[in-house]
């Protein structure tokens, strides 16, 4: 549809200029590039993705830990068996590897509370980030 | 300059020339500029807009698939970015009485009878396009000032044309009741003095 045949249609064009242009301001290409030179740089990815791939190498480690705790630990009774004893009563071939050094260490009993204690500690910081990072965005 | 020219700058951009950007920016900074002040109806967030418009154009330039002219993207975003803006910012409401009265308010010494007349149909204009939403707002801008056919709004926008055609009218009938408004309470001011 060509222009004159636009005006025949309505009046809204007898108050409208067409080649009237509002133009930008004089040091408006400056501001834009000055803008896209320091918004528009990428965003640190590589670290971010560091970051976040470290938080679970080290719950993997803490839980490995524990286990290995688990196995080592007698508790208060001496004659409970250990978890390691408990598997050997199992009837089916398991590795024979000499703990006895192992078993040996003489970790003191609030060894279980600290790695226990660090566990909620993370949870807790864990909940408190997340809460964090969602007001944020 | 034509689009192959915006082409090899988009190409040089692409490479990491940063500055041949500007070319762009400095090429179509009056049309996205207008297109923005038509649709915030305020020249101090037209540019804010326009300059965000860029941004983003920027931004997403390796997006930028070639289907469309460059020029016709850059628009995309700027009419998108400017109805975002227009809807994030709460207005204050104007009245008729908002209005310059007479289109001899805006004669000064250097200027004539009849540029007097153009700068009140202008401001009047300006005036009826702040009564309506942003999105009416950006579809009379395209249609009357860009000059489009309710097709090429259609492909710009993504709505269908009769949806354009429904929506232009509308639009048309509110601006004009506007116009027809302010017309009427200025021959009760003249009454009246």
């Amino acid at each position: 549809m060509n222009r004159s045949e636009k005006h025949d249609e309505d009046n809204l064009w007898q108050y409208i200029d067409p080649e009237r242009i509002e133009v930008a301001p004089e040091n408006f290409t400056h501001t834009v590039m000055t803008r896209v030179r320091i918004e528009a740089k990428p965003s640190k990815i590589p670290g971010r993705i560091r970051t976040i791939s470290f938080v679970p190498a080290v719950s993997g480690l803490v839980i490995l830990i524990l286990i290995i705790i688990a196995f080592v630990l007698r508790g208060d009774y001496q004659d409970a068996p250990t978890l390691f004893g408990l598997i050997q009563n199992i009837d089916f071939p398991v590795l024979n590897i000499n703990l006895e050094s192992l078993l040996n260490i003489n970790l003191p009993v609030w060894i279980p509370y600290l790695f226990v204690g660090i566990l909620i500690l993370g949870i807790f910081d864990g909940v408190l980030s997340g809460l964090f990072q969602r007001r944020i965005r | 300059m034509d689009d192959s020219a915006d082409i090899k700058y988009i190409e040089q951009i692409l490479a990491g020339k940063i500055e041949a950007f500007g070319y762009l920016v400095d090429k179509y900074k009056n049309r996205t500029y207008n297109l923005a002040f038509r649709i915030c109806c305020n020249h101090e967030e037209a540019e804010e807009a326009a300059q965000d418009a860029f941004l983003k154009a920027y931004r997403s330039l390796k997006g930028f698939e070639m289907k469309s002219s460059f020029a016709t993207w850059l628009y995309r975003i700027v009419f998108n970015t400017a109805i975002s803006y227009v809807r994030n910012k709460k207005k204050r409401m104007l009245s008729l009485e908002d209005f310059p009265v007479d289109a001899t308010d805006f004669t000064g010494t250097d200027i004539s009878e009849e540029e007097a007349v153009k700068e009140y149909r202008n401001a009047l204009m300006n005036f009826a396009l702040q009564k309506i939403n942003e999105e009416e707002r950006g579809l009379i801008s395209l249609y009357y000032y860009e000059e489009m056919s309710t097709g090429e709004i259609s492909d710009f926008t993504g709505i269908s044309k009769s949806n354009i055609k429904v929506k232009l009218f509308r639009a048309r009938q509110k601006m004009l009741d506007i116009i027809e408004k302010v017309e009427k309470n200025k021959l009760k001011y003249h009454e009246q003095v």
